[in-house]
């Protein structure tokens, strides 16, 4: 696959020497031709940032962007082959749906039979044939969105840039859109980068994640990698639930540890390259709260009182006190025949080998 | 439904004010246009249409049967029409980037530029308008230090002419222009700016199909303000025009005053008013039209 979007040593800050703020410190990354790619962080990490100097409203401090292979740091955003679907979506509230789809064909000094048709083709695309005369103030919120969708596709962009477009969506409409802006980038074969700060939507979506903080990228990869291997105690906290326990290494041999769990027992898990913990040391492990499992009381690994259960439809959390009084949450799939145990019972519990990993702190 | 029916009571005091100040005297204008002229000025209550024939036609001194068009007067017209709907344009050009640069600032300097632009009305007319005849008299500054830097030999008149009128008029009703056009902007959502950009638009592009239909109701509202005003203009006209540029508001005072003719000044007055309604119902049905005003 070519590489759509290449960027090397960007950096931004803003402001100016000691009150300067750096939004971005040493990004690389290349996103290929195709690609559903998510920059995914908390409020403030520099996704969005990152989304402006990819569209060209921000220049980046230094560093290169290249897309397509040319490099385009100094070129404004009329003259990048790049759209966007904005947060607020950025609707002209002057005009039609039509004539906002049309707008940017209209810019590019198509002829106008170019323009009716290809605006006929994305109404059709996003499903808005029968509101073309409306005004963007006479559709719903869900439709506005289909509308700006529409309108940064149509141009028939290299790249889409969508900044957190689902955020203002209720929850039935968002997990619609999801399948929704999936299908059209099959559709399309459009590179889309989507920012958002909803774990979920980015596992859900993407090719391949990009999981930011303070303005660095922390792991880059696809979903499955992102959530089984997180490369640190940020990415598996904000990825997902998981169980943090803190345990002590009792002997490392060939980049394992072999831990010291609650309760006495031993277990050993695989050693990030990054760290190199001393034994007697404690270190960070975590076991994700679905890949451990209930046994009767006395067997397993490690031995648990049950606090308290939170039932959510298909699976009930179950609150766990440990030995050692750390706290486990353990994730039971509910069954009609077999009821969730009750506060005060005693169990049991086990987990695969690769499931307990040490995490860089 | 109930405790409505003595709700509209509150509006009394306003009422009573409008009645008084605004209403009254206009009756009592309009009933004195349909009287006959005092010889030492008021009127003679003696019912006659002259005043309304004068505002349009005037009888030759020795042969009154002989009409013919009152051009002094329809002179004065066309020249109020004209300069106002000039300093109109020239407030909105000049108001535009004004507006624009104070919308685009940080939010707590804002405040600081909209208390500079209210500068002016902080002192009288009179003394702003002489300030403006001290800059522009053939002896006055700009022709003094043109002289003396040696670009010009004599002194360029400005005084007592249109130009000086427009200038006036221009520098009294600009911020009546950029508070409403900064009320707009300030409304506007500036990602629309972007989108605008993002989908291939020129800055040309963007202004004219994006940031100007979104700040009309202000330039509707800025070009009211303006031009009501401008066509009634007084002062300006009076200092910086002298007797050549006369408009409306001196024609009128001038039937009130030395030519001793208050029915012809009230009908004038009337004539202005219609004027201007008509102005303004012609402009909103034009301008107001399209959908960002609509739906305001």
């Amino acid at each position: 696959m070519s590489q759509e979007i290449e960027i090397t040593g960007l950096n931004k800050s803003f402001g100016q020497g000691a009150a300067a703020f750096h939004a971005l410190s040493a990004i690389d990354l290349t996103i290929a031709t195709g690609e559903f790619f998510t920059l995914l962080g908390p409020s403030g990490c520099g996704k969005t940032t990152l989304l402006r100097i990819i569209a060209g409203f921000e220049e980046p401090s230094t560093g290169a962007l290249r897309i397509n292979g040319k490099e385009v740091t100094g070129l404004g955003p009329d003259k990048r082959p790049i759209n966007t679907v904005f947060q607020s979506y950025a609707l002209f509230p002057h005009m039609s749906v039509a004539q906002n789809i049309g707008f940017g064909l209209k810019m590019l000094r198509k002829p106008k039979s170019e323009i009716k048709a290809t605006v006929a083709e994305m109404l059709q695309l996003v499903r808005m044939e029968a509101m073309a005369d409306r005004l963007p103030s006479e559709i719903s919120g869900g439709q506005q969105q289909r509308v700006a969708l529409a309108r940064a596709l149509a141009p028939r962009p290299r790249v889409l840039l969508l900044d957190e477009p689902l955020s203002a969506l209720d929850l039935k409409l968002r997990k619609e859109m999801q399948s929704e802006l999936k299908r059209l980038q099959t559709e399309t074969g459009i590179t889309f980068v989507f920012v958002t700060h909803d774990q979920e939507e980015a596992l859900t979506m993407s090719d391949r994640i990009a999981v930011m903080s303070a303005g660095e990228i922390l792991q880059l990869g696809p979903p499955q990698e992102i959530y089984n291997a997180p490369v640190n105690r940020f990415v598996a906290d904000f990825i997902g639930d998981t169980n943090f326990l803190s345990l002590r290494v009792k002997a490392i041999k060939a980049g394992e540890a072999v831990l010291e769990l609650p309760g006495g027992k031993q277990a050993s898990a695989r050693l990030p390259a990054s760290i190199s913990p001393s034994v007697g040391s404690r270190v960070t492990a975590v076991i994700r709260p679905e890949q451990a499992e209930p046994t009767p009381a006395g067997q397993g690994e490690m031995q648990a009182i049950v606090e308290s259960a939170t039932f959510f439809g298909t699976d009930t959390h179950l609150h766990l006190l440990l030995d050692d009084a750390q706290g486990f949450v353990l994730r039971r799939q509910n069954r009609p025949d077999q009821p969730s145990p009750a506060p005060g019972t005693n169990l049991g519990l086990t987990f695969a080998p690769g499931a307990l990993r040490v995490l860089e702190d | 439904m109930r405790g409505h029916g003595w709700k509209w009571l509150l509006c009394t005091p306003a009422l009573i004010v409008l009645v008084l100040a605004a209403s009254g005297p206009l009756l009592i204008v309009a009933v004195y246009s349909f009287l006959s002229p005092g010889n030492m000025g008021g009127v003679v209550w003696e019912f006659s249409l002259e005043a309304w024939f004068r505002v349009f036609f005037r009888r030759d001194i020795f042969e009154p049967d002989q009409v013919a068009w009152n051009t002094a007067h329809l002179q004065v017209f066309w020249r109020s029409i004209w300069l106002s709907l000039q300093t109109t344009f020239i407030c909105a050009f000049l108001g535009f980037p004004t507006a624009w640069f104070i919308a685009t600032r940080p939010r707590h300097t804002r405040t600081i530029w909209l208390f500079l632009i209210t500068i002016p009305f902080w002192t009288n007319l009179l003394i702003r308008t002489f300030a403006i005849q001290e800059m522009i008299r053939n002896n006055g500054t700009i022709n003094a230090v043109l002289i003396w830097t040696g670009v010009i030999d004599s002194p360029i008149q400005m005084m007592f002419s249109e130009f000086a009128v427009l200038l006036g008029m221009a520098y009294v009703f600009l911020p009546l222009m950029v508070l409403p056009l900064y009320a707009a902007m300030e409304k506007m959502d500036f990602s629309l700016v972007e989108a605008g950009y993002d989908l291939y638009a020129s800055r040309l592009n963007v202004l004219w199909h994006i940031i100007l239909p979104q700040v009309k109701p202000g330039f509707i509202a800025g070009s009211i303000l303006v031009f009501i005003p401008a066509i009634g203009a007084y002062v300006t006209p009076r200092i910086l025009g002298g007797g050549r540029t006369m408009m409306l508001g001196n024609l009128i005072a001038l039937q009130f005053g030395q030519g001793r003719n208050w029915p012809l000044g009230a009908a004038l007055a009337l004539l202005m008013l219609v004027m201007v309604v008509g102005a303004l119902i012609f402009y909103l049905r034009v301008v107001g039209r399209s959908d960002g005003v609509r739906r305001g």
